[in-house]
């Protein structure tokens, strides 16, 4: 039992009310997702009586692999439909890294399928593994669907070169990101041929119905989540940009006016994706949370001039047509498990802090933003995240580099030292990826447990 | 945030891919024991029913169909039935080949002449055709696999029935005059007779029978469902169906509970075969 005074137990309690943390359904997904896996092996395995010779174990193993990469497949265009449960409760940028990491393992397992399969072909007809090509050649032109499939691969390759990270790096966001596009061409042409060749498939048409309905379903969300949701979305708040303020050398907010905006069901912490239909910003968008708790007819985002699309955001006129997709993202209030809360923001992250400082539930002196920047005129939005700690009584700090340039002591002690309950918090932290990795070494150090830290991050 | 590892992660998932495969693939044996199970028993019975035959010509000779092993191609399954008069090949035909786009033509154009170099040679030293490679291949798999199921049941026969596997040998020559489906010796006219194939939802049946003097000596499934539950199924009605089909002599026989799908497409391969019998 703590020793609180009963008012301040009270109000405690009155928040404590309102904090359910919801677990995220990532152990549940991941689970269900080997599941259909050992379903696909399990497949092979009661079509495949025996394996004669070694011939057979290079096509056998080529199935495998075919039919896992065409299991995987379906998953990792799933993980970027943009479905809710994935996009708010795992976390957009968590979603984001099983999608680059289970491409990157599906696209191993194609080439695996492909040069096996050709490999074992090659052998039955009494030829090497030097024939391979022609091999690949003559099933092109021979068997059912071959041609979609080969198409399909050669996507697949240039999507994967352009995807490996110095190569991505070197190219403008918008041409990586319509190469990516290309995905969903890929998957329609390969998939045929798993139907009208694959072994499993003709043997058995229960397996054929699921391996539609699969595919089927992924098809539904994508253009469900990612077609008609935005659109529905976009014609019933009708966005426009209101206005452009400079906050700080380089950061600025845009204000977006719209018609009942509150009923896009938006949470501090959250994000959108936006296109501004303004020349050279239509065609990409990008994602930018909300630096304030959003009101009916007006959403705020801040941001950083880093790249070409953020240094034109100055450049916007009012009145310009918006287009959003969203609510994203996991790190709000329902990551929360207990009553205290310490914000950490480094940079331009303190955008969805400062929409967090000022929404999250609690009492006085539960809050505490710890604001990270070089100097204190990049201290963005720091007059009204004073007006907010005013106001409810929470405790805002800011570390910033010495005069001569010497970096802020955020360490375990000086932390505990700051907040001698600091492992009695929740933390949720945004900012650079250097930057989050040593707070969140320094957090472990004070004794704040790995699953109280929450952290969005949307570096690969 | 915790610390990312992406080399060890490569390394994992690579070695846990292929150690997973391999270990799959080295699990599953050489060759298919039901499939053993499942073929053997016919061709037991064909021996089973074969030798009263051959003992009331007298002669003693392996007579019979015997159906070699699905060999897989690329292009789909081939399968040879052998029709074997006195230890010889007196018919070869493919009851399974590549169907769908080119391979129509391919296998119109290969599968005759293979069955021709089949009589001719005697064995599975032929040519293949060129532009049907492996169908070739395939049908030159599944030929060996006959043949040495015709070798393996012929001491049995010769056992009971004299020198046949000798005469066999030694009248080579003059083999390929008698042609025709499995035509016995003597009084008794056995002919084989196999049912159109039908499609039911696990898999295609298809029904051979033997026909002596206008009755059913003998009913068998060329084809039936297999993987998964279906093994068992099958393995459960298809003998029951082969007795009932003999003992009625017709298609009007019950189906098995519990595998209504196997024995509806039974009785429809069996009536065509019926059909085809004149029974």
């Amino acid at each position: 039992m703590t020793t609180t005074l009963a008012g301040g137990r009270a109000a405690r309690r009155q928040t404590m009310r309102r904090i359910r943390p919801r677990r995220s359904p990532a152990t549940v997904l991941l689970l269900a997702v080997f599941a259909g896996a050992v379903g696909v092996l399990w497949l092979w395995w009661m079509n495949t009586p025996s394996i004669a010779d070694q011939n057979g174990k290079i096509l056998n193993a080529g199935r495998i692999t075919g039919l896992l990469a065409g299991y995987l497949m379906a998953l990792v265009v799933l993980q970027m439909a943009r479905v809710p449960a994935l996009e708010r409760r795992v976390g957009s940028d968590r979603v984001a890294r099983w999608h680059a990491m289970s491409g990157r393992y599906t696209l191993c397992l194609v080439f695996a399928h492909v040069f096996l399969i050709m490999w074992g072909y090659a052998l039955q007809a009494g030829k090497s593994l030097g024939d391979i090509v022609q091999q690949t050649i003559d099933s092109i032109n021979q068997l059912p669907d071959m041609g979609k499939a080969a198409i399909g691969t050669g996507l697949f390759v240039l999507i994967g070169l352009t995807s490996i990270g110095p190569v991505r790096r070197r190219l403008p966001y918008d041409a990586w990101y319509h190469v990516h596009l290309l995905t969903y061409g890929a998957v329609f042409l390969t998939f045929w041929h798993q139907i009208t060749t694959g072994n499993d498939f003709a043997v058995e048409p229960t397996a054929k119905t699921f391996w539609y309905a699969l595919y089927g379903s992924v098809t539904a969300l994508v253009i469900w989540y990612r077609i008609l949701t935005p659109i529905r979305l976009n014609m019933r708040h009708h966005m426009r940009v209101e206005a452009v303020i400079e906050e700080a050398p380089g950061i600025v907010s845009v204000l977006i006016g719209g018609r009942k905006l509150h009923r896009m069901g938006a949470q501090a912490g959250q994000f959108f994706r936006w296109r501004f239909l303004a020349p050279g910003m239509r065609f990409s968008s990008h994602p930018y949370s909300l630096s304030a708790a959003p009101r009916p007819d007006m959403l705020r985002i801040t941001v950083k001039a880093i790249g070409d699309h953020s240094a034109r955001l100055r450049e916007l006129t009012p009145g310009t047509r918006v287009w959003a997709e969203g609510p994203y993202g996991a790190m709000t209030a329902q990551r929360r498990s207990r009553g205290k809360v310490l914000l950490v923001a480094g940079g331009v992250g303190i955008t969805p802090m400062r929409a967090l400082f000022e929404t999250l539930p609690g009492a006085a002196g539960d809050i505490t933003l710890l604001y990270r920047a070089n100097t204190t005129q990049d201290l963005a939005l720091w007059d009204e995240l004073a007006a907010i700690a005013d106001d409810r009584g929470a405790r805002l700090m800011y570390a910033v580099n010495s005069p001569d340039g010497e970096r802020p002591d955020i360490s375990a002690e000086r932390l505990r030292q700051k907040l001698p309950d600091i492992d009695k918090h929740d933390v949720f932290m945004c900012g650079p990826a250097g930057f989050a990795q040593s707070v969140y070494e320094a957090l472990r150090g004070a004794g704040v447990p790995a699953r109280r830290i929450h952290h969005e991050s949307f570096e690969m | 945030m915790k610390k990312s590892h992406p080399i060890r992660r490569v390394v994992l998932a690579t070695a846990a891919t292929v150690s997973g495969v391999v270990l799959m693939l080295s699990l599953k044996p050489a060759s298919d024991p039901n499939a053993q199970a499942a073929g053997a028993a016919p061709q037991q019975t064909v021996a089973g029913q074969e030798a009263p035959q051959g003992g009331t010509s007298g002669t003693g000779s392996a007579n019979g169909t015997i159906d070699g092993a699905v060999a897989r191609t690329q292009y789909g399954n081939v399968q040879v039935r052998l029709t074997v008069a006195n230890g010889k090949i007196t018919k070869a035909e493919a009851i399974q080949a590549p169907k769908g786009g080119t391979s129509d033509q391919k296998t119109a154009l290969s599968i005759p002449k293979l069955t021709q170099e089949t009589v001719a040679a005697q064995s599975a030293q032929i040519d293949s055709v060129s532009g049907a490679t492996y169908t070739s291949n395939g049908y030159k798999q599944s030929l060996q696999s006959a043949l040495d199921k015709m070798k393996a049941s012929a001491p049995a026969k010769g056992s009971s029935g004299g020198a046949s596997q000798g005469a066999g040998s030694g009248s080579s020559g003059s083999g390929s005059g008698a042609s025709g489906s499995g035509s016995g010796s003597g009084a008794a006219q056995a002919e084989t007779v196999t049912g159109s194939v039908a499609q039911t939802e696990y898999g295609p049946v298809q029904v051979r029978i033997t026909v002596v003097n206008g009755k059913i000596t003998k009913a068998e499934a060329v084809q039936a469902p297999k993987g998964g539950l279906s093994d068992q199924k099958t393995a459960l009605a298809v003998p029951r169906l082969n007795k009932e089909a003999v003992a009625a002599g017709s298609a009007q026989i019950d189906s098995v509970s519990g595998a209504t799908y196997t024995s509806g497409g039974y009785k429809q391969s069996l009536q065509s075969a019926l059909d085809q019998a004149g029974v």
